[in-house]
């Protein structure tokens, strides 16, 4: 689209300078977010039971000892395991809070980005700004408000608690996909839905929902994977028995640092660059 | 067949059922307690944990030296640290604008499928657990970690580094974990530039400095301006990055807050300073509210000048 100007010599050799220079800084960025990760990636292959960081062998032990297996290695030391039926329960815990939290938030968002992109209401503006506050308030002071309101209004502290914490903040987030998806689409077969004289509902259900599916799909997908990392709200209003997986991760580190850490953190991160690829793809798919 | 009357009635009942479940969400689990917490900040410590229900401003003049009373005593550590976690903050938002700014400009360089790809890899690394990712940079930087070892070997050192529980290790932290926030928006604003001013600035014999500081830096600016609030509010509170990259000897104000709560138990203390960075953020969002609304009303003031 841009209007390209026809270079001089001694232009184009200054672009041509600076465009390599520039691809050498986008290159050593993409290092920069993903040598971290590939770390992890090629540690919890490493046999070296003491030093991660030198090289001992090829091992499996340390996702075998995650699912209970016996580990394959001779030099292989039984302190470093953790049981692998709490990590069975702290995942069911994370499973169970995230699919509820997201599927909560994502008919709540919903339901407000519709109220707002297609209503004419009195306090919009007001509603607007303040779908953005539970976003932007550091999670810390979102944790501890929750944490005083619960202890307070006598909830046990719970699965439930947790669940109604992660509502308050995904519900925002889904809103903002949803809305993006409901700006971007055409009115017009809604419009003619309505002329034909179906009532809202059957518009709804007929026309728009179908539309914005994508966005919704999208929208609960990122809710379920930022709900099943989430530490700092879940560390202030999880009960003592109702422990989640990024809180178990937590307390292994705590504990030191161990080779069956970077098995355990591989997993997760497959599985959520998994769910939220997935995400974004609909978030971004055109209809 | 519905008339438009009982039309008008069905959308006011459906915006009534639209609008209902967010308002007692937010009203019911996000208002409410942070209004508690406001009001927790101005109540007496309890004993053993809770708290006494009487007004009880002494916990401000804890944290700022005013009102005192009560054998509450200023504590001016903790002023210190509220002002060292603001400076945190700030040199995460320095550090990681220097960082993105320039690859905003390489990804909006590139054409259609590339582009795509290139956004999405960037933002991917935010969906990967806060813990791992921190978790990783323990990795890198403990003495017996990846650098040092791959120093030592190659010879360049004969002793360890000592990188760990430094501000170095905390602000890579920080810069780290957040820096996709300051990504996303510098992206948009640039890839909205329009470049045939860039343009028309060279040809009218701008130097590049010149182009950059009157044209590229000012259009960009919204994007720079939104990053860096979205980065700048979360790294105030953030206490997981200091406490496994900073150890004890950096302690910030959200590692205060955790222990008011978790260990020493002075509810209202931890509330006072949980206030107090609510209030900031507030005051800051509605700062960048503000400016924003004053760099638009400007641009539309230059535009309709030129005309």
């Amino acid at each position: 689209m841009r209007p390209e100007r026809e270079p001089t010599v001694s232009n184009r050799r200054r672009i041509s300078r600076g465009s390599a220079a520039l691809n050498v800084y986008g290159a050593s960025f993409l290092v920069f977010l993903y040598a971290p990760l590939v770390l992890i990636f090629v540690y919890s292959f490493n046999a070296n039971p003491i030093n991660m960081a030198i090289w001992s062998g090829f091992t499996l032990d340390w996702y075998r000892t995650l699912f209970g297996m016996q580990p394959a290695g001779a030099a292989f030391d039984a302190a470093f395991t953790e049981n692998p039926d709490r990590i069975y329960q702290v995942v069911r815990n994370s499973l169970i809070v995230a699919l509820s939290a997201s599927a909560i938030s994502t008919a709540i968002g919903t339901a407000t980005a519709l109220a707002t992109a297609r209503f004419q209401f009195f306090g919009k503006k007001l509603y607007q700004a303040l779908l953005f506050l539970p976003m932007i308030m550091p999670d810390i002071v979102l944790g501890i408000a929750l944490l005083i309101f619960f202890v307070g209004a006598g909830f046990k502290l719970s699965l439930l608690t947790i669940i109604i914490g992660h509502c308050t903040f995904l519900s925002c987030y889904v809103y903002v996909v949803v809305s993006a998806r409901l700006a971007s689409m055409d009115t017009a077969l809604e419009k003619a839905s309505a002329d034909l004289g179906a009532g809202p509902f059957t518009t709804f259900r007929r026309i728009t929902l179908p539309l914005i599916m994508p966005g919704v799909l999208g929208g609960f997908l990122l809710a379920f994977i930022i709900s099943l990392d989430d530490v700092v709200i879940t560390y202030f209003i999880a009960g003592v028995d109702t422990q989640t997986l990024p809180l178990f991760i937590l307390a292994m580190l705590r504990r030191g640092i161990r080779p069956q850490i970077n098995a355990l953190a591989v997993l997760l991160i497959v599985f959520s660059f998994v769910v939220a690829s997935a995400g974004l793809y609909f978030r971004s798919r055109r209809t | 067949m519905s008339g438009p009357r009982t039309i008008e009635r069905e959308r006011t009942r459906a915006l009534a059922l639209l609008l209902t479940p967010i308002t007692l969400l937010l009203g019911i689990f996000f208002l409410i307690p942070l209004g508690i917490t406001i009001v927790y900040s101005v109540l007496e410590p309890g004993l053993y944990g809770g708290v006494v229900w009487s007004f009880y401003p002494y916990n401000y003049g804890r944290l700022f030296g005013w009102p005192l009373g009560a054998g509450e005593e200023f504590e001016p550590l903790y002023i210190q640290i509220l002002l060292n976690s603001l400076k945190y903050a700030l040199l995460t938002v320095i550090v990681s604008l220097a960082l993105c700014y320039p690859v905003a400009f390489w990804v909006s360089r590139m054409s259609g499928m590339a582009k795509n790809l290139m956004l999405f890899a960037i933002t991917l690394p935010f969906f990967a657990n806060l813990l791992i990712r921190i978790y990783a940079w323990l990795l890198l930087m403990r003495p017996t970690g990846t650098i040092n070892s791959a120093l030592m070997s190659l010879g360049v050192l004969d002793k360890p580094l000592n990188m760990m529980f430094t501000e170095f290790a905390v602000i890579v932290g920080l810069v780290y974990v957040l820096i996709p926030f300051m990504f996303l928006p510098i992206y948009a604003s640039v890839e909205r530039l329009d470049w045939s001013l860039v343009q028309a600035s060279q040809d009218l014999g701008a130097t590049p400095f010149q182009t950059f500081r009157r044209i590229i830096l000012p259009l960009t600016a919204p994007g720079i301006l939104g990053g860096c609030v979205i980065v700048f509010i979360p790294a105030l509170g953030n206490f997981i990055v200091p406490s496994f990259l900073g150890g004890s000897k950096v302690q910030l104000i959200g590692n205060v807050i955790e222990r008011q709560f978790l260990q020493a138990r002075n509810w209202p203390f931890g509330s006072t300073l949980s206030t107090v960075i609510m209030g900031s953020v507030m005051l800051i969002v509605l700062l960048y509210a503000l400016g924003m609304r004053g760099s638009s009303s400007r641009a539309a003031r230059k535009r309709a000048d030129s005309v």
